[in-house]
């Protein structure tokens, strides 16, 4: 089939030219921007960790370094104007990782429940008796933190 | 479907023979000759691991100490270490099995040979990454070496802390960094797989056109690449815990033991599915062939292997069910066990459906893949009854459990594998083995295999404990008869071996270079010479249907291997 | 000009064989789009292991965070946040000059592709500096993994298990730090090979798949920089 003649493939399909390949160029003034977002969300994730937000604190900062991270992908990484199917890897992957974290925080966040109500224990670990209160040996003082 | 002209072409030096000496092969980058490389690495490691397991079923002849006691005395060895040496053994057994052959056996050595032939491809999409791979492997395989000569370990193939962290005196450091290394040959594998099946299909092979066992790899390299990182991390915090106590696993120091057990299973869950699925694609590839018929439902099989690679990761929790995971996990996990098998029920009756009114020979692959459908049934079956949770607590950690996996894996994946290897033997090395030896070889695997392992069933159920190396006298019989099995099995292997590499024998040439499609097979690789030359294919070729359509093409040569 | 057909033995060397009319041309692809693609696709496969990876190390963050709540938050205090927060804007700033690396390769402008890089080297060095100094710290406060945790000879006292948090603490960094590492070493690969005007815009994917890895160096260290030092 190829013998005299080039037949040119690409992703299976034949193509044209032997260089084509088409890849897209930010502007300058994309990549500037970008980074001075992330700068402020970094602001941001400073700030948010001197409010006293309680337990509202992690989700929040989870959900700035979320922002900060999908700027870093999508134009950093180029995720925006690239081929769809690497968003899919990269979001799948993520997919894999909750599974990874839900199923296995599940199954600690519903032992102790459960324990409690059939009574079984466990000694050392379950108990969750403080251990002592750690104490400075001779001679060492306090330390100014 | 176009030819590639490789009938019109004259013949060329194979890749066997294209470039001479040894550095020609330990720096190949061509991935025909690193399959060879991997398949006679494997097979040496199935046979250590064998031997192993001969050695420890030897032991389990009688209820006391036994063989093994005697053996240590004669070394001038201390005897009170019998206990541990009964251990070490079948630790070795099962770490050798899983991380150095069964897991790289099959996308190792006939993924790597087939793959880019059959996908009309001059090579993977990274070769030297290929190359890379198999040297990591050989550095894993070096540490597991060492940690042989090194004492052993006795902590079972599973590694379970606290154990293994905090009271194993053996080499556990060693092995767990060994398996570590081999993970990352997995992982590079599985992405070299994946990028070539997604970028070097040849023109016209849409994926619905590609053949099944390409389908099979790209599900197990899902696999490989999403579930062994996790194993890395594992290992690396498991070292991390026996070297620097960090505490995470221990509950003396604040941790938990089961979360080892996991983010272990989290890996080896979906690391069973590796093992499996390759073995799933070569047996589409054996019953459409040598029934020469159509595969029956390309797409439910095609789809059902990546179903199979997504939902394993959703079952982990199944290993743990008496471990101390909450019972709600546990049902969790046992509701989505049942799922998974239905995938796989969907490939079986597919399979089945294939054979009906199929133009059936019963040469040897075929056999083989008979066998598979056989004793992989009963495994995947019984792997269901473990999935019930209220059973799994009467079963678990019992010879049920032993012979379930043993029928998975070995009637399984090793059936599939050598069945493959003697369906693709003429392709990758030019040459025939003896066709009556190959069946009485297949009948001798099949009577071992059953003898040894069916039983235990029955054991299991019983109450014979596994990883036991005394037990009660009741169960003397039938470990008599498992053993008596792994005997005939270790004879099945033997025969087979030798006669496989009788045929490599300078004598045994054949006088004319075999046909490039001895069995009748239409996907690409048996469209190339016999065995091919090192660039696959003279130019590239197209596809404009799927490889599973026979009566349309005609066998090339005759039928030499009787 | 369609090497892959040439009758005589041809070495497979994959991207070392030159192809006429193109460098860099692999004999066992088709095009360089195809070359380019394969790459770059492969990288994106490469980086999911990672993420996976890294994963594991968050997993028994979380799980560490979540069995003892008010020993995370005593030990926390004592990592320095000025220095993470350094490290922080280094390593951003570092993969802003990453992608403008890349542009320039893309572009063909041979003398930014060294600045950038050259740049990146250079916010990275300063990330394992300022490391280094953290590390240094805590080592002598005595906060040390596991069984060498030792810091109340040095004057600290934190209730529970604070060992295990520095374990989680220096197995996350420390793995961190040692991608950086390995990063630093890929840049200054990259580097001598764009100094011999290796790249432009017919063949930069070397260039972009680095940048690929550099920028998820990034992304793992904006997740680990608020869950370790800042959360409350």
């Amino acid at each position: 089939m190829a013998d005299n003649e080039t037949h040119l493939y690409l992703h299976g399909k034949p193509v044209e030219g032997f260089d084509e390949c088409h890849e897209h160029i930010s502007p300058m003034s994309i990549y500037y921007k970008v980074f001075g977002a992330l700068l402020v969300l970094t602001g941001l994730t400073y700030a948010v960790s001197y409010m006293s937000l309680g337990p509202a604190s992690l989700p929040v900062a989870m959900v700035v370094a979320v922002a900060k991270a999908t700027l870093v992908c999508m134009f950093f990484m180029h995720l925006k104007y690239d081929d769809r199917y690497h968003v899919f890897v990269f979001l799948s992957t993520l997919i894999f990782v909750a599974i990874f974290f839900t199923f296995t925080i599940f199954d600690l966040q519903s032992r102790a429940k459960i324990n409690e109500e059939q009574g079984t224990f466990f000694r050392d670990q379950y108990d969750r008796e403080a251990p002592p209160p750690p104490t400075l040996p001779e001679g060492v003082e306090l330390a100014e933190h | 479907m176009e030819d590639d002209k490789s009938k019109h072409a004259k013949r060329e030096p194979s890749y066997l023979v294209a470039q001479k000496g040894l550095k020609s092969w330990l720096f190949t980058v061509d991935h025909k000759r690193l399959g060879l490389m991997y398949l006679a690495s494997t097979l040496l490691f199935f046979f250590v691991a064998g031997i192993a397991a001969i050695a420890f079923r030897t032991e389990l002849l009688t209820p006391g100490p036994g063989e093994i006691s005697s053996v240590l005395e004669w070394l001038e060895m201390d005897t009170t270490q019998s206990a541990t040496t009964y251990n070490k053994l079948f630790t070795v057994h099962g770490a050798v099995m899983v991380f150095l052959v069964i897991i790289p056996s099959v996308p190792g050595a006939l993924g790597n040979f087939l793959v880019p032939l059959m996908l009309g491809a001059k090579d993977v999409a990274f070769p030297r990454l290929n190359l890379l791979s198999f040297w990591i492997y050989s550095l894993g395989a070096l540490f597991f070496i060492y940690t042989l000569l090194a004492g052993g370990l006795d902590t079972g193939w599973t590694f379970y802390t606290p154990y293994s962290s905090n009271f194993s005196g053996s080499a556990v450091i060693s092995a767990t960094f060994g398996a570590f290394i081999l993970g990352f040959s997995s992982i590079l594998t599985g992405l070299n797989f994946m990028v070539t099946i997604h970028k070097m299909r040849a023109p016209g092979m849409t994926w619905n056109r590609m053949p099944l066992f390409c389908w099979a790899i790209y599900a197990t390299a899902i696999i490989q690449v999403l579930a062994t990182p996790v194993l890395a991390i594992t290992l690396l915090l498991l070292i991390m815990e026996k070297t620097l106590n960090i505490g995470i696993f221990d509950p003396a120091m604040g941790g938990d033991p089961v979360l080892f057990q996991h983010f272990f299973w989290f890996y080896s869950h979906p690391a069973v599915y590796i093992m499996i699925l390759p073995g799933f694609g070569i047996v589409s590839e054996l019953i459409a062939v040598h029934s020469r018929k159509h595969i029956f439902g390309y797409k439910a099989i095609a789809l059902s292997s990546v179903a199979i690679a997504i939902i394993s990761f959703l079952v982990w929790g199944h290993h743990l069910f008496v471990s101390g995971q909450s019972e709600l996990a546990g049902i969790v996990f046992s509701f989505l066990t049942f799922a998974v098998a239905v995938p796989t029920a969907i490939k079986v009756f597919s399979w089945v459906a294939t054979l009906y009114k199929g133009s059936i020979q019963f040469n040897t692959p075929m056999l083989y893949g008979l066998m598979f459908l056989f004793t992989f049934t009963i495994g995947g079956l019984t792997g269901v009854y473990l999935g019930a949770l209220s059973i799994d607590v009467h079963l678990h950690d019992t010879y049920f459990v032993v012979a379930h996996f043993h029928y998975v894996m070995m009637g399984g994946t090793i059936i599939a594998f050598v069945g493959g290897l003697h369906h693709w033997w003429s392709k990758m090395t030019g040459r025939n083995y003896n066709e009556a030896h190959g069946r009485w070889g297949a009948l001798l695997v099949f009577v071992g295999f059953n003898m040894t392992f069916f039983n235990q069933f029955v054991m299991g159920q019983q109450g014979m404990p596994r990883r036991y190396y005394t037990y009660v006298p009741q169960f003397q019989q039938q470990h008599v008869l498992s053993t008596v099995g792994a005997y005939i099995l270790l004879i099945g292997f033997l025969w087979t071996a030798y006669y496989l590499l009788a045929s490599l024998r300078k004598s045994a040439a054949p006088k004319q270079p075999i046909a490039d499609s001895p069995w009748g097979g239409t996907s690409l690789e048996w469209h190339t010479q016999t065995p091919p030359i090192e660039h696959n294919f003279h130019g590239q070729p197209r596809v404009d249907s799927d490889p599973y359509n026979f009566p349309q093409i005609e066998r090339t040569g005759d039928a030499e291997h009787h | 000009m369609s090497d892959h057909d040439s009758p005589k033995a041809h070495r497979p060397e994959g991207a070392s064989e030159p192809h006429p009319g193109h460098p860099f041309m692999a004999h066992h692809f088709n095009t360089p789009g195809q070359q380019a693609g394969a790459a770059k696709f492969g990288m994106w496969v490469f980086l999911a292991t990672e993420i996976l990876m890294f994963s594991g190390l968050f997993l028994a963050y979380f799980i560490v965070r979540m069995n003892y709540p008010d020993m995370v938050l005593a030990a926390h205090e004592h990592l320095n946040k000025t220095a993470g927060g350094i490290n922080t804007v280094v390593l951003i700033t570092s993969s802003l000059t990453m992608a403008l690396a890349v542009r320039a390769a893309q572009t063909g402008n041979q003398k930014a592709i060294l600045r950038n890089l050259l740049l990146t080297i250079a916010f990275a060095f300063t990330f394992m500096v300022v490391k280094y100094f953290e590390y240094s710290a805590k080592f002598a406060h005595g906060m040390l993994p596991g069984k060498y945790y030792h810091a109340w000879d040095h004057g600290y006292l934190i209730e529970g298990h604070p060992h295990i948090f520095f374990a989680v603490y220096f197995c996350m960094t420390g793995l961190h730090g040692i991608h950086v590492l390995i990063g630093i070493g890929v840049l200054a690969w990259i580097y001598v090979r764009a100094s011999k005007g290796h790249f432009g815009p017919r063949y930069y994917t070397p260039v972009e798949n680095v940048g690929l890895y550099w920028h998820l160096v990034d992304l793992i260290w904006i997740f680990l920089f608020p869950l370790l030092y800042l959360v409350r």
